[in-house]
């Protein structure tokens, strides 16, 4: 199956490694992964913002730029969100595109009907961050749980785990005191685990930007890297291959440059 | 009797009609089906004793008098004097002296009738208020029959002609504004006792 | 009501900083309300309900000037006098008046977020009529002088301890009572100013246009002590609450209990007619039912917000909200606080006036998922928002910097030279870079991006 990736923009300067790794498991899962060079931003923090103006630009941009891809992937429950529910709320022709996004874990379990990954996680105990918008928008709940599972992960349950982190883009600039006091709340009710997993880079930053200036010393691990890790051993591949010089690879990617 | 200062009707209205007029008028959906419950006697005790009142079953007309006053007698705090509402029947008044609501140890009600659904008992204002509201103890008698399945068909079955009020009664008085700790009988009964006829 | 909610921002600093004693009681008193709520929507067909709800609300709100004429007509036929008060200053007015009518020398009252809206107690006390609040939540903080913090449990920002304290100074209870003890102590006082009260004040959740029937929700009872043992009872009800039927009242009633607090329905319901005429009631000989206005129009009127106007003040939305649990509603600095308030009080007080309260929240969507009339809270948010920027309420750093990303995220190029430079200069490199980062950076560890971006991985190939 081939699909397009779009990264977004956190990911693609936050997450590079996580986006790489979302990369990985879609190939191993059997797709042929493009990735449109001219992609940048899904707008959102415009459309957050009220700017519509803007953020009707970049939507067109984005429509434009994955027009005649047959899925597209997004790395975040937040960035689908946007494409899929938003989108079609400020340009008309934009169901086309919402249609055919997934959110990475949705597109695994849904279009892929992949649930078993591997055992790469076995012994790793995961607590679950539900993003806002991949739990209350795109109604995901249950598939970080089950393809973590599916990974060999033990899920350990989390009383806070579908309360909002207090991110919200410019929210947490904004207001930034009740905003970490959401973080702190998802913080101090957190069970000993090894991994906090999410699908979501932006609630990440924020949770580890809080995380570590309390110095709590959590670990926080994209939804995308946690899979792979499934997959490809927990630690081993990742680790080691972006450490060393990355080989050419034998077939370059067919990057759907405009 | 109706007072309008400086038009303000007149104006609320027009305001309304104008924040309106453009806007597409959508209809009535109208009723609302909830569940039916097989047993509406059962579901009623279920209900009402969920929400921390209490109920006695199978007190015929003729025992009751009896049974209440039994009743009275058991209680913590000894009854002196009980509250009858105006509509209770002579056979329903226990053997003891009627004082006024607020000096009574119990009041004793006769309801329209109860709903399953809820768990309510429906009241009305004719029933005499003070005896539903005052007394520590609220002793209700539901008449044979009376148990609605749903609170629609009791509202639907309501008089035509109706009570000043009608006061629906779920449960004991209840509050949870101290420290988030629900205590009971803050206002009005601490104790709802529901007798099924 | 004098408002500060443009001081919401230091005001929720503050808060959360120097009072954590108000943030526990409040999480945890919101998260047990919420629990409730969610375990009562699934015994349930909650989703449709809700629903129906909706669609009953917004029929109604759509036939509106039809359904007030309607209520009227039947409110007169069952002898209550009715009243129209286009704005507060009018409402304070038509009671101030009809106590004066009626000799009134003290009034008790039900909890009605309306009455706190328009400042009816100061203007009651101006007159020399002395009012006591009979919930006991609002008598609480009527001993202390405070407004409410949340619609539903005006007082869940204070611990058992302070109640304690406070009860011990103004009622003479013991300083360590139970809560039975200390609500003994306030019914007590309580009761008597029920037995004694000429005029008894209350809200109306609901009006049935039908009948003419206001219809009270309660736990405590005071509501009905209220409305049954004064003389005169005023009821002053918001013209949006309106309901076409009786019948409807069946949904509703049980609705709103099971989102405000997940009972299958309120203890005490009150549904009055009007004063006491036959024979065996000891109600009241006078009611009147104020139709309150007061901005409400004006909601009605925007093509958005008009939306509010269904909301049943079940308060499910402030229990849900994860912003709200931060600081209580006072940061809020008006009657109407979390997710109802920020999309209800730019309608009511206009915009300016309910800034930045479209701006404080997170837009996570757990208000809409609570709430019984499905109010598309977040929507109604970012339309504020929007707004807001096109009015120029913003601040113009905000409005320049997401300008300049637009900008950048349109032009391919420009966003790949602005992506490297940010990973060569590191995390703080970057926060330099975005001066609005600067507050976000005092309480949180900056994120360091990633050594190469994505883009250049991709090129160099991924293995
Ligand atoms: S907006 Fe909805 S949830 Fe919030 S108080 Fe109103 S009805 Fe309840």
């Amino acid at each position: 199956m081939n699909v397009a990736l779009f990264v977004t923009c956190l990911a693609d300067h936050y997450f590079a490694d996580s986006a790489a790794d979302a990369v990985r498991l879609l190939r191993h899962l059997g797709c042929t992964v493009t990735f449109p060079d001219a992609q940048t931003c899904c707008g959102q923090p415009a459309y957050n913002a009220g700017r519509n103006p803007e953020a009707v630009r970049m939507a067109r941009h984005t429509i434009e730029v994955f027009e005649g891809a047959d899925a597209v992937i997004v790395p975040s429950g937040s960035c689908a969100t946007m494409v899929k529910k938003f989108y079609p709320r400020l340009v008309g022709e934009a169901t086309a595109l919402a249609d055919r996004t997934w959110e990475l874990g949705e597109f695994i379990v849904h279009r892929l009907g992949v649930t078993a990954l591997g055992d790469g996680l076995a012994g790793r105990r995961v607590a679950i961050h539900q993003g806002c918008h991949a739990l209350r928008e795109l109604r995901l709940e249950s598939e970080p749980e089950v393809l973590l599972e599916g990974a060999g992960a033990e899920v350990v349950p989390w009383e806070a785990d579908d309360e909002c982190c207090g991110f919200g883009g410019l929210f947490s600039v904004k207001m930034s005191a009740v905003s970490a006091a959401m973080a702190d709340r998802k913080l101090d009710t957190l069970p000993p685990v090894d991994w906090v997993v999410s699908g979501d880079g932006g609630c990440v930053l924020h949770l580890k930007g809080r995380s570590r200036a309390r110095r709590l010393g959590i670990e926080f691990v994209h939804l995308a890297t946690a899979l792979w890790r499934g997959v490809a051993g927990d630690g081993g591949t990742t680790a080691r291959k972006l450490a060393a010089p990355l080989a050419q690879p034998a077939a370059a990617p067919a990057a759907r440059d405009r | 009797m109706s007072t309008a200062r400086a038009g303000s009707r007149e104006r609320i209205l027009s305001r309304v009609a104008r924040a309106t007029a453009g806007r597409e008028r959508t209809l009535h959906p109208g009723c609302l089906g909830t569940p039916v419950a097989a047993d509406p006697v059962a579901e009623f005790v279920k209900r009402f004793t969920g929400q921390g009142g209490e109920v006695v079953e199978g007190e015929g007309t003729q025992s009751a008098a009896v049974w209440l006053t039994g009743f009275l007698r058991g209680l913590d705090k000894e009854v002196t004097g009980v509250a009858v509402g105006a509509d209770v029947p002579a056979e329903l008044r226990p053997q003891l002296p009627v004082v006024a609501a607020a000096h009574a140890g119990a009041g004793i009600s006769v309801a329209w009738a109860a709903v399953a659904e809820t768990g309510s008992l429906i009241l009305p204002s004719t029933g005499t208020r003070a005896v539903q509201l005052l007394p520590p103890v609220h002793i209700v008698w539901v008449p044979e029959g009376r148990v609605f399945a749903r609170l629609e068909e009791a509202l639907r079955e309501l008089p035509d002609e109706l009570p000043a009020t009608v006061g629906l009664h779920s449960a004991p008085s209840k509050s949870a504004d101290i420290g988030q700790t629900v205590v009971t009988g803050v206002h009005g009964p601490g104790r709802c006792i529901a007798v099924l006829a | 009501m004098r408002t500060r909610i443009n001081e919401y921002t230091a005001r929720a600093t503050q808060a959360i900083r120097s009072e954590p004693e108000v943030r526990e009681s409040v999480t945890g008193a919101t998260l047990a309300f919420d629990r409730k709520r969610r375990d009562a929507y699934t015994e349930v067909d909650a989703d449709e309900w809700r629903r129906w709800a909706e669609a009953v609300k917004n029929h109604t709100l759509t036939h509106l000037d039809d359904y007030l004429t309607q209520a009227e007509e039947r409110l007169e036929a069952n002898g209550v006098q009715v009243h129209w008060a286009a704005d507060a200053a009018e409402a304070r007015d038509i009671v101030t008046t009809i106590a004066d009518d009626g000799l009134v020398a003290t009034a008790v009252k039900g909890k009605s977020m309306l009455t706190e809206e328009i400042d009816l107690n100061p203007a009651l006390e101006a007159v020399g009529i002395e009012v006591l609040e009979t919930d006991l939540g609002e008598y609480i903080l009527q001993l202390l002088g405070e407004p409410p913090s949340h619609i539903l449990g005006p007082a869940i920002h204070k611990s058992l301890q302070q109640v304690r304290d406070l009860f011990a100074d103004r009622l003479g209870s013991a300083p360590d009572g139970d809560p039975d003890a200390l609500a003994e102590a306030a019914r007590h006082v309580l009761r008597d100013a029920f037995i004694h009260a000429d005029m008894g004040i209350t809200g109306g959740n609901f009006l049935v246009a039908e009948t003419g029937t206001v219809a009270l929700i309660e736990n405590e009872g005071n509501i009905r002590l209220t409305t049954s043992l004064p003389r005169v009872h005023v009821a002053l009800v918001g013209i949006e609450k309106l309901l076409p039927r009786m019948t409807d009242l069946a949904g509703f009633l049980q609705l709103t209990a099971r989102a405000a607090t997940g009972q299958p329905i309120g203890c005490f319901v009150s549904l009055i007619q009007g004063p006491a005429t036959q024979p065996g009631d000891d109600g009241p000989e006078e009611v009147h039912v104020v139709l309150v206005d007061n901005g409400r129009t004006d909601v009605l009127a925007h093509p958005h917000a008009w939306e509010a106007l269904r909301c049943l003040r079940c308060g499910a939305c402030l229990n849900a909200c994860p912003v709200y649990r931060q600081t209580g509603g006072h940061a809020y600095g008006y009657v109407y606080s979390g997710p109802i308030g920020s999309v209800l009080d730019p309608g009511l007080l206009g915009l300016h006036e309910a800034m930045p309260l479209p701006f404080a929240s997170s837009l996570c969507g757990a208000c809409f998922d609570a709430c019984p009339v499905r109010i598309p809270i977040p929507e109604l948010l970012l339309e504020w928002r929007r707004e807001a920027q096109d009015q120029g309420l913003t601040p113009w750093k905000e409005r320049a910097a997401l300008a300049g990303l637009a900008s950048v995220a349109t032009r391919p190029g420009l966003y790949k030279l602005a992506g490297r430079i940010g990973a060569r200069l590191g995390g703080t490199g970057a926060a330099r870079a975005l001066p609005m980062l600067g507050e976000w950076a005092r309480e949180r560890a900056l994120p360091k991006p990633s050594r190469r971006t994505f883009r250049e991985l991709w090129r160099e190939g991924i293995e």
